[in-house]
């Protein structure tokens, strides 16, 4: 393909995206199935891994504008991070879980630790970042993209203070569970009304999934407002929701419960790695999904139902999505106001970990632990104030996020600079013919 | 193919192990325990709110510079980062840690009941375990710094209701609050008493955009009130009364600012309801670094002790009405400095 020009009889099999197929060398149509081949090609982890530090780079280089140092910049991101906790390798001691035994350890995991303080917040950041970037992620490879994690994610938080602040006679294990399950499942319901949306009418889910965004917003405005439902029952005067009850808090694992400590919804994230990766390349579901994603008129000609998956995608994306909700407000937060709605990013920033971690479940928990980092490390707790002030220094993740996110976007350019590299060196295995006279 | 993925696999790895050796060397907080040190959480508006925020880091910084003192401000971005920023502040050994505002009630209580020894400050809220934010909770290192905004709203309701009646149109003014939250009805409530002692038949339209940010929220209900006839929009909702102030431009009637002096705006800036959130940020160390930090307790900034203020009032108001609306402004002034005229503080 990469020798012939795009039109010819490309034309009469009409490609599903509708576009001319460009004609150069590296082989780039842009439709999602299309990309992740090239990704596939472009050489593992390489992409992702340049787009970051090209996005570093251009980072380092605007804060050198500002007429400062790029490097303590980073230093302090770095320590602020808390990541540094991994390099103070020293002799410490653990308990072992349920009973008073200690062991050795390598790493002070002493709650009077700076390093370790930063390390359970950033990777409280990470739980939830996991599973926005799961719920984008997921939909992604069905050939979706899924703008509406942020609003997901809110139907999720809605449901686990819902769920968290009423029954306060349950056991704690099935409070937890019952909060968990039901902020879930109404988390994939929002999702699948996108998903439905596309099967039946064919709206587009960008479209659909940045009008629920607006929906839950407004609701959730709605009912943590002054007089909403959800509204805290002792200060009628502040847009706040009650506190989650003891009962359905998580318990938290390392470091102060009262102080936000690292609770187990971790753990959960972990998992819903572990089951993102079964789901996808182990189950029929997920084959189903995949064959979708990379090409739906192929998909249904082998008999799978397009509309059926995209519906069932959606929801499992929306699934995630409702579970990063419930996890914020049962394992830290606790609680949620009209204020938090209108601030809250996690959502949205879903989107930058799927993508810069090209929707595969490994890459998602790296770019998440890396979002993290960056939302955490570049607040001005950290930052040596004389290097950059305290007001900027959040703007400095904003940049990051978005060059990052402009890099992911310019993936074609990174990759024709790959190919490019290739074709340098002389010892060439092979021509690399693309996946060619497909459909 | 394989070795070629080998290589780039392996080229990776090393980059990202070269990026971080290189941030290893990172960390050692420089400690200094015989100077005092203050810090400043901001809430989730930012230190470049050109308003409440800002303010504060103002007075901050000019403890810093009359008080040689270290000083730490720390920006919260959202209301899951009060709680790391209260903490780091102490980790970093700092003597008084101040919130800026009452959106960090509940955090600050939580955090106040873990560090026993630390003292704490809060903006905008009314410090007392017997009710309000910390009812119940053990309050002996938080200090309170409150502002009786509605003393000078009260001053600005009755000037709104005066340049009215001089332009001899409906005798309508309106306001546009953010969030119906206390610090908020608290300039209302002064302002409508204001406008009514001083023109009785005003009618005060008063709005809420739910929002503090979003200029295009509060400038639909100023809008809404201006097609109600209001002929002064009063905003008092940060960034988003921006909005409101806009829309008075627009429709080439009178805004009022609020927190600091908005007088930049331009001329159609009546005047504005300044809040020296910076001078109790500044009193509240200098007070502490003195010894004398007043846990349990609230330090009340009014017009007294010009802890509220008008700002400047707009050259456009000119002639006779001028001096006739400063002379009743000077007398109410005095009034409630003696506490003669008692302000509602809230509205109803």
């Amino acid at each position: 393909m990469s020798s012939e020009p795009g039109g010819g009889g490309g034309d009469l099999q009409t490609p599903p995206t509708g576009e001319p197929l460009a004609a150069d060398s590296t082989a780039y149509a842009p439709s999602v199935a299309e990309r992740l081949e090239i990704y596939q090609r472009a050489g593992g982890i390489v992409t992702p891994v340049i787009t970051a530090v090209f996005a570093f780079f251009m980072g380092g280089m605007v804060v050198l504008a500002t007429g400062h140092n790029p490097w303590k910049v980073y230093q302090g991101i770095f320590t602020g991070s808390g990541l540094n906790w991994f390099f103070h390798v020293g002799h410490h001691s653990i308990t072992v879980p349920f009973t008073s035994h200690h062991v050795w350890f390598p790493w002070n995991t002493s709650i009077q630790s700076n390093a370790a303080y930063n390390l359970q917040q950033t990777l409280i950041l990470t739980t939830t970042l996991i599973l926005t970037g799961l719920a984008v992620a997921f939909a992604f490879r069905c050939g979706l993209f899924n703008i509406g994690g942020q609003g997901q994610y809110l139907i999720g938080v809605i449901t686990g203070i819902w769920i968290g602040t009423t029954f306060p006679h349950l056991a704690r294990g099935p409070h937890i569970l019952l909060a968990i399950a039901v902020a879930s499942a109404c988390g994939a319901a929002w999702a699948a009304i996108a998903g439905f949306l596309k099967a039946t009418t064919g709206a587009h889910e960008v479209i659909t999934t940045i009008m629920l965004n607006w929906i839950a917003y407004w609701i959730g405005s709605y009912l943590f407002g002054q007089g909403g439902p959800l509204q805290n029952s002792t200060n009628p005067s502040v847009p706040v929701s009650d506190s989650v009850v003891n009962s359905a808090k998580l318990p938290v694992f390392w470091g102060n419960a009262a102080l936000q400590g690292l609770h187990i919804g971790f753990f959960i994230a972990l998992g819903a790695l572990v089951a993102f990766w079964f789901v996808l390349n182990r189950t029929t579901l997920g084959y189903e999904v995949r064959a979708v994603g990379f090409n739906p008129e192929a998909a249904r000609y082998g008999g799978i139902s397009v509309a059926r998956n995209y519906i069932v995608a959606m929801a499992i994306a929306g699934g995630f999505a409702g579970l990063a909700g419930v996890l914020d407000m049962l394992g830290y937060q606790y609680r949620f106001g009209v204020l938090d709605v209108q601030t809250s990013q996690l959502g949205f920033i879903g989107i930058a970990v799927a993508l810069l971690g090209r929707n595969k479940a490994v890459g998602v928990a790296l770019s998440a632990l890396l979002f993290a980092s960056l939302l955490y490390g570049t607040s001005s707790r950290s930052i040596d104030q004389t290097v950059l002030k305290p007001e900027l220094a959040g703007n400095l993740t904003l940049m990051i996020q978005a060059l990052v996110l402009l890099f992911v976007g310019a993936d074609v350019l990174i990759m024709a600079l790959w190919q490019a590299r290739r074709r340098v060196l002389p010892r060439r295995l092979k021509p690399s013919p693309p996946a060619s006279e497909t459909a | 193919m394989s070795t070629k993925r080998l290589t780039a696999g392996v080229l990776a790895v090393l980059m990202a192990a070269a990026v971080l050796a290189a941030l290893l060397p990172a960390g050692g907080s420089a400690r200094s325990g015989a100077t005092f040190k203050a810090a400043l959480i901001s809430d989730v508006g930012h230190f470049n709110d050109k308003s409440f925020n800002q303010s504060q880091l103002a007075g901050l910084n000019l403890a810093k510079r009359k008080l040689k003192v270290q000083t730490l401000a720390i920006q919260s971005n959202n209301s899951s980062d009060y709680i790391p920023n209260l903490t780091s502040a102490i980790r970093q050994n700092s003597n008084l840690v101040i919130s800026a505002g009452f959106l960090m009630a509940g955090a600050l209580q939580t955090v106040a009941a873990q560090f026993p020894d630390t003292n704490f400050a809060i903006t905008d809220d009314t410090v007392s375990s017997a009710f309000g934010d910390f009812k119940g909770a053990d309050v002996h290192n938080i200090e309170g710094l409150t502002y009786a905004t509605q003393q000078n709203s009260y001053l600005i309701g009755c000037m709104a209701a005066m340049v009215t009646k001089a332009a001899k149109g409906k005798q309508v003014i309106g306001v546009v609050g953010g969030i119906k939250i206390p610090p908020v009805d608290v300039f209302l409530a002064g302002y409508e008493a204001g406008a009514k002692k001083c023109v009785p038949s005003t009618t005060v339209l008063k709005g809420y955009s739910q929002d503090f940010v979003k200029q295009d929220l509060c400038k639909n209900v100023a809008e809404n009130e201006i097609q109600g006839g209001a002929h002064v929009v009063f905003a008092v909702a940060g960034l988003c009364g921006l909005g409101a102030l806009s829309a008075a431009k627009d429709h080439g009637i009178w805004g009022v600012g609020v927190d600091r002096d908005q007088s930049f705006l331009g001329t159609y800036i009546l005047t504005s309801a300044v809040k020296r959130v910076d001078i109790g940020v500044f009193n509240a160390i200098k007070g502490a670094k003195a010894g004398k930090f007043k846990g349990g307790s609230n330090a009340v900034f009014n017009l007294k002790n010009n802890g509220v203020a008008l700002g400047k009032i707009s050259p456009k108001l000119k002639g006779r009405l001028r001096k006739q609306i400063l002379a009743k402004v000077a007398v109410l002034r005095k009034q409630i400095i003696s506490g003669k005229i008692k302000v509602p503080t809230s509205v109803s």
